[in-house]
């Protein structure tokens, strides 16, 4: 009973005029950043960031992941239709559902997409409000040791599942730790870092190292050679799926949906992940693998029901536990500080409107994207004739009065440079951004427990291995890096990832 | 890993482990003067140290391990759009306090614009008047951001 009466909270919540329109924003800025391919969503999220402090923290939330889980719509768009996948969650979307576009069945294709993503996101709204209550109730009884045992391994499962090198992303994480360190340390009041600059003694600004490695960076990328674009299949042909199309794809959304839920919710998953699990699931299990590649309708429906699922299901950690698991969900935490929200278990008691509202704002953001997907597809299209050269000027001038905005100074602009510099050159060095992000944000959760539980236990390490909860955390983190010395999982994480190197 | 010809040299990795190492040296030279402590009683510069130190050593590890590998460049590398979004970005630093909104934004455009080769004038002006009076009516007078509009 008690759940039915959060649920009527939740859309009390998530129905009231505002937050309606701001869930509308956020899914139509999603759909939109999803079809120009250039800006991803974590990009989007961190311009977006600074004009969040002008609404309320409701509002904010519901828009900010509006733009997530829209991008994963938008980004199939373009994927069946030019064969460029607006997002990394929609390249194995492309392989298959162009073929089908090429066939003249990109409407079907375009309609199984999105169904299926409803159906999906639906799914996994309900996980998140059944499991966030158990899990976060689960971790009221964390201390210290548990939260830092955590940490860590919400930090390397990161690296671990993400793709690229792992040695260098743990690397990125220590960076990114290191980072967050800048400034007064809270403890002892001493100045760190800060190369004796007065500005810094409040440490760096989230959403300035967010636009400068996410926003700047990826422009000066894109810039550098001329944009080549795919050739736009003319006729999008009937949009409702036929019989036999309905018959091979709905085993594969229920599977994607299963997939992308479970994966969501893992450190590092998210929606790239599952797009390509529930991808290689679907070959795996079908009767006609030899059909994938040619427009196998259960390769567009399997992996775009998961990478919605796991979009979804990737705010579980972030609301019940307080930990991150992507660059994305880190930028929500850094949205939840600005509002004076500490992410964790005791937001669902204290804060349940906020909780409830943003779950219910989901499902209604995933139905409204079903009207703004299907018969508006005809716009999307026409959009992707604009030029990147019209585009991102405006994108230029977002970041720079979004982070301007934060503490009305010049310096944090001055300071973007910097952050898009090195975002340039870790591209050039093949590092991943997100997971400096993730240790960034974690760095001061993990600093302050680690003092304190070894404070407690006078310094012995032991402490972390005493405590059941802390200790299997940390034994399940050292299984998982042992694993990738073995040389045989080690190469088939390869083989797993390589497909997704684009 | 098997074959270590000296030809054989993954350059991404060579950049990632020699900025690793840069950046810990930088950082532990930053905290230089910071109280270390014990492990029971942390100093303001524990866990800099420790973090930098292991920043180093990873990077340490990928540069050595980069030596030996498979030879992979770092693939054609075009700065110039970047340095040019450097000018644009940074003259609105300097600019925006002082001399407002107006000209701050209209450098960052109109330079910024220029980072692509494909740019034309008159769609430099059109966006850059646009986008300028988009902003200052957005952001100044609607959000209520604390910057100049004009120097005077």
């Amino acid at each position: 009973m008690d759940f039915l009466h959060y649920l009527v909270l939740g859309f009390s919540e998530a129905l009231t005029p505002t937050n309606l329109l701001f869930c509308f924003i956020g899914a139509l800025l999603g759909t939109l950043i999803g079809v120009l391919p250039g800006i991803g969503p974590t990009a989007t999220v961190a311009i977006l960031l600074p004009v969040t402090f002008f609404l309320p923290p409701l509002a904010a939330l519901i828009m900010l992941s509006g733009i997530f889980y829209g991008a994963q719509y938008g980004g199939s768009t373009t994927a069946i239709l030019v064969n460029l996948p607006g997002e990394a969650s929609a390249v194995v979307t492309a392989i298959d559902g162009y073929q089908m576009a090429r066939k003249g069945r990109a409407g079907a294709a375009l309609a199984i997409a999105a169904l299926g993503s409803f159906f999906a996101g639906t799914v996994a709204t309900i996980g998140l409000a059944v499991a966030g209550p158990t899990l976060s109730s689960f971790a009221l009884s964390f201390g210290p040791a548990e939260y830092v045992s955590l940490c860590i391994f919400g930090l390397l499962a990161a690296t671990i599942l993400a793709h690229g090198s792992v040695i260098k992303a743990i690397g990125m994480v220590c960076l990114g730790l290191v980072l967050g360190m800048v400034g007064i340390d809270v403890s002892s009041g001493a100045t760190r870092l800060t190369f004796g600059s007065t500005e810094l003694y409040d440490g760096i600004d989230f959403v300035v190292i967010a636009v400068g490695l996410f926003g700047v960076a990826e422009i000066a990328s894109n810039l550098e050679f001329k944009e080549t674009r795919g050739i736009l299949q003319s006729t999008i042909g009937r949009l409702w799926p036929t019989k036999q199309e309905f018959k091979e794809s709905w085993g594969a959304v229920l599977r994607g949906t299963a997939v992308g839920t479970i994966l969501g919710v893992l450190p590092g998953g998210g929606a790239t992940l599952s797009a390509f699990s529930a991808y290689s699931v679907e070959k795996k299990i079908s009767r006609t693998p030899e059909k994938f590649g040619h427009g196998a309708i259960a390769g567009v429906a399997g992996p775009e029901s998961a990478n919605n699922a796991g979009a979804q299901a990737s705010f579980i950690p972030l609301l019940t536990l307080g930990i991150p698991s992507n660059s994305i969900m880190a930028m929500m935490l850094g949205a939840m500080t600005i509002h004076g929200i500490t992410p964790g278990p005791s937001v669902i008691h204290n804060q349940p409107g906020l909780f409830w509202g943003l779950i219910a704002s989901m499902w209604l953001g995933n139905a409204m994207l079903l009207i703004i997907n299907l018969p508006l597809i005809g716009i999307w299209v026409r959009l992707l004739k604009v030029p990147y050269r019209l585009l991102y000027p405006a994108i230029l001038l977002f970041c720079c009065i979004g982070v301007y905005s934060v503490n009305n100074r010049g310096f944090d602009v001055a300071l973007v440079i910097l952050f898009g510099v090195l975002g340039y050159v870790l591209r050039k060095a093949k590092c991943e951004a997100g997971p400096l992000l993730l240790g960034f944000v974690l760095g001061p959760l993990l600093e302050t427990n680690l003092r304190r539980a070894l404070l407690l236990s006078q310094g012995d390490p032991l402490v972390f291995f005493e405590r059941p909860i802390s200790a299997v955390l940390l034994i399940v983190t050292a299984g998982m890096l042992l694993t990738l010395i073995l040389p045989a999982i080690r190469k088939s994480r390869k083989e797993a990832f390589e497909a997704s190197e684009d | 890993m098997s074959n270590s010809g000296s030809k054989n040299r993954d350059y991404p990795d060579i950049l990632a482990g020699s900025l690793m190492i840069g950046l810990g040296a930088l950082g532990l030279w930053a905290g230089r003067d910071l109280t270390f402590g014990s492990a029971a009683m942390m100093g303001a510069g524990y866990l800099p140290d420790v973090i930098c130190g292991l920043l180093i050593a990873i990077g340490a590890f990928v540069l050595m391990k980069a030596v030996g590998k498979a030879y992979e460049p770092i693939g054609e590398t075009n700065v110039k759009p970047l340095i040019i979004l450097v000018a644009a970005i940074g003259g609105f630093a300097v600019m925006a306090e002082t001399l407002g909104f107006v000209i701050a934004t209209i450098w960052l455009l109109v330079i910024g614009s220029l980072a692509d080769q494909e740019s034309r004038w008159k769609e430099i002006v059109i966006s850059s008047v646009v986008l300028t009076a988009f902003g200052a009516l957005v952001f100044i007078y609607g959000l209520g951001v604390q910057m100049p509009i004009l120097p005077f």
